[in-house]
């Protein structure tokens, strides 16, 4: 799926092998081939000789796969980019860049748009910064920070509230519904020996039941949907272990990713469950499960269940199979792509388009939907997410950008290359330096905006 | 929260030739996990049927099946509680409820389920209960033309069971249900 190159700063002997914290291994997938980068960005303390490497800030240079144990404050309240410098080689972008987005989250009432401009930049991994950074652009978080612990609290026990209700099954429900009706059958029955007595039963709900609101017909109903989302969760990046394998972590993991979804599912019955949204779900619960504050880490399914409804509110439309070819849905999204493409870079456009005949239904359908997941490493998916994310007028803007810049990347590629070659090409995109995308993207905002 | 249904004497093709339309709009596959036959289907397209809607599938052998090699009683366990199955034309008198409930000690099971009579019964006794489907066609019995067409669904949840009565009255389906729980002192030692 995604072609992933060891860097060689990676093989660099900075890295040693024992952590310091074993809390963290937890979340360490396990060393894979030398081949696959991990699903935990490696702190990239070196940016190596090429100016556009991806700077991220990097405290201390343990193994590649366990987080920065270093920065462990709630809240990162008092953190200071001093704990960051035992190597020398961060960049001081990156510290500067940290240093920024704690003295923001620090204030009593955070300033957004100052908060999207630094984000849009990316966002450092440690601390777990990104994560209160992403509940706050997606709108979880309130920007006061007095009312977080209220909204926090509101919305958490919503979510338990949903759970309950939703996840229940009809045996449960039924029995709820009798003590409620006042017949109290059991315990009054203690005859050794006799025949039962019959009983009615309750709201002519029975299991065999066709009626269309019966709760046993829509629990069936339902349980394609629920084998559909349990088949998504369990092929959820099956390179990490975050999210795939025995292990106890992988499978409360998909618990939650499952529980989300079929939440969601209930509760939206016009778009219920489309393929796919496993994959936009899986970056939100990694982050937010990965905070190093602990309050919030055990919330993350309740917090990811929000921001994911929230993330997923700009693209309804793309999931919605009815709405393809009307003016919001996907095919008109990625028509919009194509002009920007045509706006930017005629050439290109043309000889894919229309020599090439490569019709971009065929790439960036997925491109789109998946809001890049699937092009990028997961590392770096989080990092284009934090651009996407920080955009004030959503995603879908800055997602077009970026699928326009990446296709300007690899143009001399296409412009040499015939269908075959071009579709296999953005089909399997291949691994680029991701801040020097999203520097293009930003450089298609300035110019040739018609 | 396992639904197993119990069904069995369906004389098909001698004595009806099909279960009621009522009854087959609800039997679809996909709801049930389990299915107990009592027997007397009497044969394999009716065996055919009950395959299609559920894969596993019980049967023992009724006096009237063609097929002779389902087997005289079969128990099996689902969830806490033991069942046992026997067509119910071995025991005499049929459907005599302290012989059966003999049967019910023998076989050692918690809810034992029988038929033969063709009439609906579920009864409780020290060793268990026993739980007569009726007949799924409302076929005639050894002993009489006055049969209503009925068959039961159990929903088996921890040490609960609810059983769902299906009958077919005057053509219209009513459901009825009995609530019983699984107490360590309904096994009696042995």
């Amino acid at each position: 799926m995604v072609r992933k190159r060891v860097p060689d700063w990676l093989n660099s002997s900075l890295w040693s092998t024992t952590p310091s914290d074993d809390r963290f291994h937890r979340y360490s997938p396990s060393p894979t081939a030398a081949v696959s980068e991990p699903a935990v960005q490696p702190p990239v303390p070196v940016p190596p000789p090429a100016a556009a490497s991806r700077p991220q800030s990097s405290p201390t240079p343990p193994k590649s796969e366990i987080r920065d144990p270093v920065n462990d404050n709630s809240n990162n309240n008092s953190n200071d980019s001093d704990e960051n410098g035992s190597s020398s080689d961060v960049s001081p972008e990156d510290i500067s860049r940290q240093a920024q987005l704690l003295v923001e989250l620090s204030k009593k009432v955070v300033n957004m748009r100052e908060l999207r401009r630094i984000a849009s930049q990316g966002i450092p991994d440690g601390a777990g910064i990104r994560s209160t950074v992403w509940k706050l652009l997606l709108g979880y978080l309130p920007p006061d920070r007095g009312q977080w612990s209220s909204e926090l609290a509101k919305k958490r026990s919503q979510y338990k509230h949903f759970k309950e209700e939703l996840l229940m099954n009809p045996s449960e429900i039924t029995r709820r519904l009798e003590k409620s009706a006042g017949c109290d059958n059991d315990e009054s029955k203690s005859e050794s020996s006799g025949l039962l007595s019959r009983s009615q039963i309750t709201h002519g709900e029975h299991p065999l039941s066709l009626g269309k609101s019966s709760i046993w017909n829509q629990f069936f109903q339902d349980s394609e949907i629920i084998e559909q989302i349990d088949r998504d969760v369990k092929r959820t990046h099956p390179d990490m272990h975050f999210f795939s394998g025995d292990s106890q972590l992988a499978k409360s993991n998909q618990d939650a990713l499952r529980n989300i979804l079929i939440v969601f599912a209930k509760l939206n019955p016009g778009i219920r469950y489309v393929q796919g949204m496993n994959e936009i779900l899986a970056p939100l619960f990694y982050v937010f499960r990965n905070d190093t504050d602990e309050e919030m880490a055990a919330a993350a399914e309740a917090d990811t269940f929000f921001c994911f409804v929230e993330l997923l509110s700009g693209f309804r439309d793309h999931f919605c199979q009815q709405l393809d070819n009307s003016n919001v849905g996907i095919r008109s999204t990625i028509t919009r792509l194509s002009q920007l493409l045509k706006e930017h870079d005629e050439e290109l456009w043309r000889h894919l388009e229309v020599t090439t005949k490569v019709n971009p239904q065929f790439y960036a359908f997925r491109w789109i939907t998946l809001l890049l997941t699937q092009e990028f490493n997961f590392a770096d998916s989080l990092h284009i997410w934090d651009t996407l994310l920080s955009d004030p007028e959503g995603p879908l803007e800055t997602l077009l950008r970026v699928c326009c810049a990446m296709l300007i990347l690899v143009r001399r590629r296409l412009l040499a290359g015939d269908f075959t070659s071009n579709l296999k090409l953005l089909q399997n995109y291949p691994p680029a330096n991701v801040s020097h995308l999203l520097y293009v993207a930003n450089k298609l905002r300035t110019q040739g905006s018609g | 929260m396992v639904l197993v249904l119990a069904i069995g004497d369906l004389h098909i093709p001698h004595r009806a030739p099909d279960l009621p339309p009522k009854f087959k709009s609800m039997l679809v596959p996909g709801k049930i996990q389990h299915i107990i036959c009592t027997g007397n289907l009497c044969i394999k397209e009716v065996h055919d049927y009950f395959k299609s809607l559920c894969p596993d599938l019980h049967v023992t052998r009724g006096e009237c099946d063609e097929d002779s090699r389902y087997p005289e009683n079969k128990t099996l366990t689902i969830g806490q509680f033991k069942l046992g199955i026997c067509h119910g034309h071995q025991v005499i008198p049929w459907g005599d409820l302290d012989s059966l409930a003999m049967l019910q000690r023998q076989l050692d099971v918690d809810i034992l389920v029988t038929g033969h009579t063709h009439q609906f019964k579920a009864y409780k006794h020290e060793g268990g209960v026993v739980i007569n489907p009726g007949s799924a066609t409302g076929a005639y019995s050894s002993f009489t033309y006055d049969v209503n067409p009925s068959f039961v669904l159990m929903d088996i949840d921890g040490l609960r069971v609810v059983v769902y009565v299906y009958e077919l009255i005057d053509g219209e389906v009513k459901v009825d249900k009995i609530d019983f729980k699984k107490t360590s002192t309904t096994r009696s030692a042995h």
